[in-house]
């Protein structure tokens, strides 16, 4: 039930530039409460984080390649989360976007939606002149075997939260620190594919016009006041 | 008062075929409400909370966790109450 064509669903687009990983965890689970009880409409916050390792559901410590005293000396902090997935890296130059959706508006097709964050992720990097493409058993968006995005997503009350993260000119040291989702994988940024500069503010525009496109939200930007219900503004 | 024993099965998904059973968020002979989160269930990437389908109490969890199960398992069971 993904996509669909006439007037859209109305969804508030929440800007949080940059933002460290654990007070964007507490506002998307403060949100998340809100969109299960009706007091919102679908979410969708976009945010750059400050360096910050990540473990899902399936997260292994193994996986994790730096040692405590390498990440102290890089100022990256690790959580442990309730998204599916692996272990993974957020930081500086990767576009991450929660879409907090209440999937009963949306087929309450759990599959479905991440696939359809993975093809408004591909119409988005076909748009920037980067040709990637699904894996079959491997979520996520590639550039032949490279990553050049992850999906982890958490649903509680067919409400999403967590989501997606687009490397649009990541340090490939950091990445370095882990093996992405458990695999000898590399990864690799829009920036390296043009061989250029793309900015974060364009990737984002095109990727939130692609979304809107293939879920049917007529999107707006709204601010952190205007989500929270004017409380805590 | 009577008493009646629900299945919970897993939910249709969309096009899963198979999860693995992460965790159960209450024990049996806990009390629930229709709708509460009652156990975690992953595939691909996603986390999914299987809710209550009725308010009761757990009286009977059949899906271990760490184990794999197929569309429409029967995760446990919850004896109705009210």
């Amino acid at each position: 039930m993904v996509g669909s064509s006439g007037p859209g669903k109305r969804a508030l687009h929440l800007p949080l530039d940059r933002a460290d990983y654990g007070w964007t965890l507490d506002l998307q689970r403060t949100l998340h409460a809100r969109r299960k009880a009706g007091a919102c409409p679908d979410l969708l916050l976009t945010v750059e984080h400050n360096p910050v390792i990540t473990f899902g559901r399936s997260g292994s410590s193994e996986h994790l390649l730096a040692s405590p005293a390498a990440l102290r000396r890089e100022g990256i902090e690790v959580f442990e989360v309730e998204r599916g997935g692996d272990v993974t890296y957020h930081g500086p130059g990767q576009l991450v976007v929660y879409p907090i959706v209440d999937l009963r508006a949306h087929g309450r097709d759990v599959r479905g939606f991440v696939r359809g964050l993975e093809s408004a992720m591909i119409d988005a990097l076909t748009d920037l002149g980067v040709g990637a493409a699904r894996r079959e058993g491997y979520p996520g968006v590639w550039v032949s075997d490279r990553k050049i995005a992850s999906i982890g997503v958490y649903v509680s009350g067919w409400v999403t939260r967590h989501g997606l993260a687009l490397n649009v000119a990541v340090n490939p040291r950091h990445f370095a620190m882990i093996r992405p989702c458990g695999l000898p994988i590399e990864t690799v940024s829009i920036a390296e594919v043009v061989n250029g500069k793309v900015p974060l503010e364009m990737v984002r525009g095109r990727l939130l016009e692609r979304l809107a496109e293939r879920f049917g939200w007529e999107l707006e930007d709204a601010n952190l006041s205007e989500v929270l219900g004017g409380e805590n503004a | 008062m009577n008493s009646e024993r629900i299945d919970v099965v897993l939910p249709d998904l969309g096009d899963v075929e198979q999860v693995r059973v992460v965790q159960w968020l209450h024990h049996p002979g806990e009390a629930l409400h229709a709708g509460d989160d009652l156990l975690e269930v992953e595939t691909e990437k996603t986390t999914f909370v299987v809710p209550a389908p009725v308010s009761g109490r757990l009286v009977e969890i059949i899906a271990d966790e760490g184990t794999t199960i197929e569309r429409g398992a029967l995760l446990g069971r919850i004896e109705r109450t009210g």
